[in-house]
């Protein structure tokens, strides 16, 4: 903070600058301070984060050591406009050290040139992480990112809808579609599910589980298939369910679906481990209804799950005065296991680490079991995480690529034409997008 | 462009020395406007000529090319992006109307005999100015939404059931946030105006003969045309700067998309798809249309009669 | 842009208008009010109150809402308090997120509106006087630019000035967003049809005369007979700043520099994360709405005459 008493000095001083500046040229940059404290005071270091709580971590990390200290700053998610901020910081100079990166952002942020090579810090933790995840931040042997959680699918389902109706758990799509009838079927303002039409990560986990794999290298050039088979059955499937007005076309996390959630018009919900906390803080009056199964399959007796868009590490921006700190400040974060523990409990995701041994919240949370009716819900996590395609990749412009598919979905729904089309309009924004910033396709 | 000759009587004594008063008085409001209003849409400009490629996988540094006027081809050759124009045209059509008449009706009512308590209702109408657009949206988000709003529920209980987000109510349903937002203060000015009629006037017309309709009709509309004229203008600006309302909404319905208007379609490519150079050759057309708009209406109502304002 | 006449006598009505608002008229037809028809005035008034309705509706609502469990939001009459309210443990919940965060957010808004309009009624006012009451070349030209930057959409000038304050290291403190507001060319505006029309050019040369100079004029003269253009360019910028929403969100990184609207909207976004921030973001925004509602109530009566009648003559 500053003191507001500025007199016309001051002022003029600021002015005088300013015009400096832009007479020095309009894009003038002003260079990184990097000052290395010699005189034993703790180098500083900002960390810029948008999950909540995750303030406890970090201050932890401050308690436990003398030589680094880290601010928090709690900034807007990446996607709603965090990302652009720090790409910004990056370009103007002065970056936060460790910023919270979605997997799916991390290309977005090499081909922007914005982050740190960091594998002579933390190259040799490699073995620490479960590798899908260790992967997605890594590229041409080298690491850019430390992976911290995933968000591993299952689908959590109010259980007493279920026994009452008399319906076993849907264990394939075809009895998922079979109970979606039998449910709108005893109430018509109740719905199976919600279909999430402003959730890109959603609608992709759904296509990933379905066997689509939209992005691939093949020479020094990006395969781009949206609308694969396996993408198009997925599509069908829900379009059906649209059709039959089996699924209640509505926003999650939006306040009618939280209502919903409460009152039981939507029965299931596939997401992320991490949901659990969001539905007890939703709906409390509902403890004990719920529990939580396995993705539906769309071959009986397979095993084939997906995340909800990945999951979330952390990265050095380019520019970090402290580099080596920052990387190291990264690991502690999300390998230790007091860090760890603590990440899971304030609902950062599945961790990345993987041996779980330590985390005792994942051993046993009686609290939580509790509102899945005594149920070990990690169980079904961990199946699912060990489930996960792990050869699915992000490319660059994965912000394009989400909000030209929620564009895309949106108004197939708002104007009755096929999901199908959505996805292949998807495909080809998406080529032209990557195209347009001359990246090669094939 | 109306301009009357400097009155002979006061000319000599200003002119008489181009002081230093002068640039003390100036230089200070119009340094900061080169500062803070000039040199960003003179870089918005430059930066609207240029964009950054990538090169094989695009994994590595991008460079900074000059496009000349690629971008602004590429925003215009959008269909979404030139759909959101057409939208924004059709929303200034639904929403300054509405806004004139509104805030014109309210001014006429309260200043008329009939009003009791017109200084209450007058605060009542003017408190949501003050309420910030973004927190507006969230709260009429709550109200567009049956599971929250008493009003649908109420609604839905004697069997009418409208859904404001969806496709054809989403922008009738932006309109009323700006609405409620901004047509008290729209008000008060025309208020200000009908009190600077001069009651002679009123008394004239009523020895004449004259009913309250022909009153308002030949005396108070009249006379308050130029703040009328203000009150559009205003409206138009704002209209054309439609962002927030849109923003706060889209999340909760599918009518609504990233690119809904040119401004959030320009804020969209900034912030959430890191492309800040065709944000701004977006910017810069919206920047353009609303020039023209504005000073076309102005020539309009300027040709029409004598000059507004 | 039309202009004014520079220096021209004073419209016949304008500036006494201003200064007496609502006074003849008003008692004119005060008068009159028995032989208004009952009917039309039962009409008039009813319209009034539908209207009034309409405006508090939002309010009311989030005001009620701000009672209630974060169960009770979704799942109660929006217009009628639930079975066990708990307005005060919302309020304290909201009062201590974050340490207290709530709270800085509140002081960072009244900071950045009141120096921001304060000193962009000085310069303004400064030089829309000089406008009104010096001729030099290009002045026109000059004012209709200046008049011009009321149509620049922020959306344009946001991220360029992100650049250009970041090249003098400003991004992320309270000056970027406080420079920006204390720029109103509206301000200017209305201070120079002001000037024409209240400060007769016969007081400035009389005043000279007497062997004063031009500043001198303006900052005792002057000012004196402008006031009610400054009272009116001041609370124009403050709310202005206080609903400024894209400038800080580009600008500010530390929620400790938030003002109210950006920190509401971030609690916003986390409900994604948490729907406990829902009860956050509701109680939140009942107390700035009830800040803002005591605020334009206390400062109603400065509003309601001078913006236009000056505004609109010339």
């Amino acid at each position: 903070m500053f003191g507001l008493s500025l007199n016309r000095r001051t002022r003029l001083v600021v002015a005088g600058t300013l015009t400096l500046a832009l007479a020095g040229g309009l894009a003038a940059c002003s260079s990184g301070s990097s000052d290395t404290p010699s005189d034993g005071s703790p180098v500083e270091l900002t960390f810029q984060s948008w999950v909540p709580n995750i303030d406890q971590a970090v201050d932890a990390f401050n308690a436990s050591h003398d030589d680094v200290q880290v601010t928090l700053e709690t900034i807007t998610a990446g996607p709603d406009g965090g990302y652009a901020k720090m790409l910004s910081a990056v370009q103007a100079g002065e970056p936060a050290d460790v910023v919270q990166l979605g997997y799916d952002a991390i290309p977005d942020f090499l081909i922007n040139d914005a982050l740190e090579d960091i594998t002579e810090y933390v190259g040799d933790s490699e073995d620490l992480f479960v590798p899908w995840q260790w992967a997605t931040g890594s590229f041409d042997g080298a690491v850019y990112a430390v992976p911290q959680a995933s968000g591993p699918l299952g689908q959590f389902y109010r259980k007493d809808i279920f026994d009452s109706l008399g319906l076993a758990y849907p264990t394939t799509w075809e009895e998922y579609y079979e109970a979606a009838k039998v449910i709108h079927a005893s109430d018509p303002n109740k719905y199976i599910t919600a279909f999430a039409f402003n959730q890109a990560p959603w609608l992709i986990g759904l296509a990933q589980q379905g066997g689509a794999n939209w992005f691939g290298v093949s020479g020094d050039a990006w395969d781009v298939t949206i609308d694969d088979e396996s993408t198009m059955k997925v599509a069908e499937f829900w379009q059906k369910l649209i059709d039959e007005g089996l699924v209640k076309i509505e926003a999650d996390f939006s306040s009618e679906w939280n209502a919903d959630i409460q009152n039981g018009n939507v029965a299931t919900w596939i997401s992320g481990s991490w949901a659990d906390a969001i539905l007890r803080g939703t709906a409390p009056d509902t403890a004990g209804s719920w529990a939580v199964g396995a993705m539906p399959q769309w071959e009986a007796g397979e095993n084939v799950s997906a995340t909800w868009a990945g999951g979330s590490a952390s990265a050095v921006l380019k520019g970090s005065a402290h580099p080596k700190e920052a990387a190291e400040f990264a690991l502690w974060l999300n390998s230790d296991p007091e860090s760890v523990n603590i990440l899971t409990n304030v609902g950062a995701g599945w961790p990345a680490i993987a041996d779980t041994s330590e985390i005792t919240s994942l051993q046993s949370d009686p609290e939580v079991f509790e509102f899945y009716g005594g149920q070990d819900i990690w169980d079904v996590f961990a199946e699912s995480d060990a489930a996960v395609d792990t050869s699915w990749m992000w490319p660059p412009l994965s912000s394009t690529l989400f909000a030209s598919l929620t564009d895309n979905v949106k108004s197939a729904v708002e104007g009755g034409t096929p999901l199908t089309g959505a996805f292949e309009a998807t495909q080809t924004d998406m080529v032209d997008a990557l195209e347009a910033k001359g990246i090669a396709v094939n | 462009m109306a301009t009357i000759a400097p009155a002979p009587a006061t000319a000599p004594a200003t002119r008489r020395r181009p002081p230093v008063a002068l640039f003390v008085l100036t230089v200070p409001f119009l340094v900061m406007f080169a500062l803070f209003f000039v040199a960003p849409i003179v870089y918005a400009v430059v930066q609207s000529l240029f964009a950054t490629k990538s090169s094989g996988l695009g994994f590595g540094a991008p460079e900074t090319v000059f496009v000349f006027f690629d971008n602004y081809l590429a925003a215009l050759s959008n269909p979404s992006f030139v759909e959101s124009l057409g939208r924004l045209l059709l929303f200034s059509l639904i929403e300054v109307p509405l806004m004139v008449v509104t805030a014109l009706g309210l001014a006429l009512l309260l200043e008329s005999a009939r009003a009791r308590f017109p200084r209450f209702f007058r605060v009542v109408y003017f408190v949501p100015y003050g309420v910030p657009g973004v927190i507006a949206a969230l709260l009429w988000g709550f109200l567009y939404i049956p599971a929250t709003s008493p009003v649908l529920q109420g609604l839905a209980a004697i069997g009418i059931d409208i859904n404001p987000l969806s496709s054809d109510g989403v922008l009738f349903a932006i309109a009323n946030i700006a609405l409620w937002g901004f047509a008290g203060y729209n008000m008060l000015i025309l208020i200000a105006a009908l009190n600077a009629i001069p009651s002679e006037l009123y008394e004239a017309a009523r020895i004449d003969g004259a009913s309250e309709w022909t009153i308002t009709w030949q005396i108070k509309l009249p006379l308050v045309r130029p703040s009328v004229i203000l009150v559009t203008v205003f409206t138009i600006i704002g209209t054309l700067q439609l962002f927030v309302e849109p923003l706060v909404l889209r999340p909760l319905t599918t009518a609504i998309s990233s690119d809904f208007t040119p401004n959030l379609a320009a804020y969209n490519q900034s912030f959430a798809q890191g492309n800040p150079n065709l944000a701004a050759a977006m910017a810069v057309i919206v920047a353009v249309i609303g020039f023209v708009f504005s000073f076309g209406f102005l020539r309009l109502v300027n040709r029409k009669g004598n000059r507004a304002w | 842009m039309v202009t004014t006449a520079p220096g021209s006598t004073t419209a016949p009505n304008s500036p006494t208008a201003s200064a007496a608002p609502a006074a003849a008229p008003g008692r004119v037809a005060r008068g009159q009010r028995i032989r208004q028809p009952l009917v039309s005035t039962i009409v008039v008034n009813g319209v009034l109150v539908l209207a009034a309705i309409y405006f508090l509706l939002p309010i009311l609502w989030v005001l009620i809402a701000a009672t209630k469990s974060p169960g009770q939001l979704f799942n109660s009459f929006g217009l009628w308090f639930s079975d066990s309210p708990q307005a005060w443990q919302n309020l304290v919940a909201v009062f201590t997120q974050d340490g207290g965060i709530f709270t800085t957010w509140i002081v960072n808004s009244v900071i950045y509106s009141a120096v921001g309009a304060f000193v962009a009624m000085v310069i303004s006012a400064a030089c829309g006087y000089a406008f009104a009451k010096y001729v030099f070349r290009g002045r026109e030209t000059l004012f209709s630019i200046v008049l011009g930057g009321v149509l620049v959409p922020a959306t344009v000038i946001a991220l360029p000035l992100y650049f250009l304050l970041n090249a003098v290291d400003l991004t992320g403190t309270y000056w970027a967003v406080l420079l920006p507001s204390m720029v109103s060319p509206f301000g200017v505006y209305l201070a120079r049809i002001h000037a024409n029309a209240a400060v007769p050019d016969e007081v400035i040369e009389a005043a000279r005369i007497d062997g004063a100079g031009d500043l001198r004029i303006f900052a005792t003269i002057a000012t004196r007979m402008l006031m009610p253009a400054l009272v009116t360019i001041f609370l124009f910028q403050f709310v202005t700043i206080w609903n400024n929403y894209l400038l800080p969100l580009v600008m500010l990184n530390s929620p400790r520099t938030f003002p109210l609207t950006l920190g509401l909207t971030l609690w916003n976004s986390q409900t994604q994360r948490d729907p406990m921030f829902y009860q956050l973001v509701v109680t939140g925004s009942a107390v700035s709405a009830i800040l803002l509602v005591v605020l334009m109530i206390s400062l109603q009566r400065f509003w309601k005459a001078d913006l236009t009648a000056g505004a609109t003559k010339g």
